[in-house]
């Protein structure tokens, strides 16, 4: 019995191998060497020499480093609780199964399978001050044009709004969740008299709850890194109104400043691990994924 | 005694059966060097590259052969040096660099070969001076300088015209009234742009605008000095009247669109632009007057002007390879060679060719260059990226009137490395 289980042992290494080969060179490893060089200072030309702290002390002592990091919190929370109770509304609606609902649940998701760099360049276009949409949907009830993305009152909120309308990603999550509640609840709701609002309250959300936790968990978690659409938008301005840690990481190598670049690599992995954490904490119970991990 | 004598005959001749062969390798083997490069694909120095590396081995067939490994993209190709670089590796035996206040890190890593020694006699006496000055530090000449740019403003003249303004304006009494003129006749003035990492167009004309005040070693002051103070005022000026609406925000792409598009009369970039098609395809490009930006401060007779690709190579202790890395280098940078460079992609060369340039277009920034009687560092060359990125994330809300011109410029030295 005993040697039947050590080979099962030696089995389950194997298998495991290769995997945990991988997460050791391409996590554990980059992780140790971000951990290092976040404590050097390192500029790209000779030898790293240690910078103790200081690497860190400059970022949180940086306004715009500041700005990032409260950027980042607005985007976790935007892409939360903005765009996945969206999805969660449009989820709910589809699962009533009314009309063309399958071709919309399509259209919902299409921007899902496009570049982000294309909606990116899109939502430029609609915004501009001197031909964009909003310009003219603006004009149409009189308003003056406004630069969205060229002031820093609006840019923030203009970037943010161009990701969160694409609800499709968790739309579609939600959906397969919301098919797949037992149509007798519903039916018995009906009988007693439950209003469709009533049942969608005490029965789909109920039922969601778990699928929901997932996807503010995602959600929050991108929120965190978010980088592409902003960085290909405003670059992070102006003023640093848009810029995320992501981006402010991204600058400093870009200046050869590795050494910032990596404690701004390590403030975003402990951030984003603690807001995972909590939300697993928080919104853990009835979560397959939480449940799974426990 | 015999014995000892036919035995050392033997071992001598076992040594020189053993050594032959390595050394009539070592003799014969040919010297491969390996040169990631840019000028490739549908750059403009593309053919005049593979020309000259093509003339290259052939006049060296069997003992050097230089190999491109062509990197069409420009960024990837800057990462790519950097990586290797910090890596531990040399990015290959020859390679460019933009040699900048950031990228001078470089010249502390022991992966650049040195030619201080290399360079000397006719040979060194082709570069321009300033830019070896440039490019050595500490004494140490890491990499040669090649390919430069001066960085004027472009007039539409046709524009002008069309407003009224019947020639460029040189000082700023002529400047504004100007700007007004073009202004009223329906269009914005110039191309400016907050955008992007270096607010590339606008940098120029802070840049135009600094020198003037502070003269070419302004860069070497503390960015709270009054030059700069008197520059973001006027770029202040030019933001909230003089420009389009999307400058703030806006991209190098969006910048120029506006003056191709002819939205804008005035535009700033160096003399790669006059290549495009796009801009040859306009009605106006006839009509572009390349010239200095109007001088508010007493330096007046200069230009802005930039090391726009500096050559390196891979540090190599075979000595075999080190000389023909340098026998590469003098064949690359021989008058005959920079001025077939020269003629065919429109760039300009920090080493004398004695090219006079047929297109009117590119002849102009030829003219202006040698009609200045001093050169200045652009800002992003002089202070380096980091001070770059702030000067263009505060250059918008210095338009949008967030920040004064004393913050402005006090926000931009806090990153300043000294």
């Amino acid at each position: 019995m005993r040697r039947h289980g050590n080979r099962n042992l030696g089995l389950i290494a194997l298998f495991l191998a290769p995997a945990l080969l991988l997460f050791a060179a391409f996590f554990l490893y980059p992780l140790g060497f971000t951990l290092v060089t976040s404590l050097m200072r390192w500029k790209g030309g000779g030898g790293m020499s240690p910078n103790g702290l200081a690497n860190y002390a400059k970022l949180l002592g940086d306004s715009s480093f500041r700005l990032a990091m409260r950027n980042n919190a607005i985007w976790a929370l935007a892409s939360g609780f903005v765009q996945v109770p969206l999805a969660a509304l449009v989820a709910m609606i589809l699962a009533r199964g009314p009309r063309g609902w399958r071709l919309l649940r399509t259209i919902y998701f299409l921007p899902n399978v496009i570049s982000t760099v294309a909606l990116a360049m899109v939502w430029v276009t609609l915004y501009n001050p001197q031909y964009g949409a909003f310009k003219a949907l603006l004009g149409l009830v009189g308003l003056p044009a406004r630069h969205w993305l060229g002031d820093p009152s609006t840019a923030l909120a203009a970037v943010i709004l161009q990701t969160v309308v694409y609800i499709g990603y968790y739309m579609i999550i939600l959906l397969a969740a919301a098919l797949s509640i037992p149509r007798e609840l519903y039916e018995a709701a009906q009988i007693d008299g439950a209003s469709t609002l009533v049942q969608e309250l005490r029965i789909t959300l109920p039922m969601l709850r778990g699928s929901l936790a997932t996807c503010v968990t995602l959600a929050m978690a991108y929120g965190m890194r978010h980088f592409e659409s902003t960085f290909l938008m405003t670059g992070g301005g102006p003023a640093y109104s848009t810029s995320t840690m992501g981006i402010a990481l991204y600058l400093k190598m870009d200046a050869l400043r590795y050494g910032e670049a990596s404690a701004a690599g390590m403030i975003l992995i402990l951030l984003g691990t603690v807001l995972v954490a909590a939300l697993r904490r928080a919104l853990g119970r009835g979560d397959p994924l939480a449940e799974a991990a426990q | 005694m015999r014995t000892t004598a036919r035995s050392r005959v033997l071992a001598l001749a076992l040594l020189a059966l053993l050594a032959l062969p390595s050394l009539a390798a070592a003799q014969g083997k040919e010297i491969v060097l390996k040169w990631p490069c840019i000028w490739v694909g549908k750059d403009s120095k593309a053919p005049a590259i593979a020309e000259i590396v093509e003339a290259f081995n052939a006049a060296n067939a069997g003992k050097v052969r230089v190999e491109i490994e062509p990197q069409p993209d420009y960024n990837a190709y800057e990462q790519k040096v950097r990586t290797a670089l910090m890596a531990g590796q040399a990015p290959g035996d020859i390679f460019t660099l933009k040699l900048n206040a950031s990228t001078k890190d470089f010249y502390s890593n022991k992966l650049l070969m040195d030619f201080s020694k290399d360079l000397t006699g006719a040979w060194r006496a082709s570069f321009d001076a300033g830019a070896l000055a440039q490019s050595t530090i500490d004494k140490k000449l890491k990499t040669l300088p090649f390919e430069t740019a001066v960085l004027p403003i472009w007039y539409n003249s046709a524009a002008l015209k069309a407003a009224g303004v019947s020639s460029v304006p040189s000082t700023m009494a002529e400047f504004w009234p100007a700007m007004d003129k073009i202004k009223a006749s329906g269009i914005a003035p110039m191309s400016q742009m907050s955008g992007d990492t270096n607010a590339w167009t606008s940098m120029i004309w802070f840049s135009h605008f600094a020198v003037s005040f502070g003269g070419p070693d302004i860069w070497a002051k503390p960015f709270t000095d009054k030059a700069f103070v008197e520059s973001a005022k006027l770029m202040k000026r030019i933001f909230e009247g003089y420009t389009t609406p999307d400058a703030v925000g806006a991209g190098a792409g969006v910048s120029g669109g506006h003056f191709l598009a002819g939205r804008t009369a005035l535009f700033s970039n160096g003399p790669w632009y006059a290549g495009r098609a796009d801009l040859r395809a306009t009605p106006f490009f006839p009509s572009i007057v390349i010239a200095r930006a109007p001088a508010p401060g007493p330096t007046k007779n200069f230009m802005i002007s930039r090391l726009q690709a500096n050559v390196a190579a891979g540090e190599t202790k075979d000595k075999a390879r080190r000389a023909a890395i340098v026998q590469f280098l003098r064949f690359l940078t021989s008058e005959e060679n920079v001025r077939k460079l020269a003629q065919s992609s429109g760039a300009m060369f920090a080493i004398d060719s004695g090219y006079v340039p047929i297109d009117p277009l590119q002849k102009q920034f030829y003219d202006i260059a040698a009609a200045s009687k001093v050169t200045a560092n652009d800002l992003e060359a002089a202070l380096g990226a980091e001070a770059t990125l702030e000067f263009a994330q505060q250059l918008g809300a210095l338009a949008l009137g967030k920040v004064t011109a004393e913050e402005f410029c006090a926000l931009v030295e806090k990153k300043i490395d000294r």
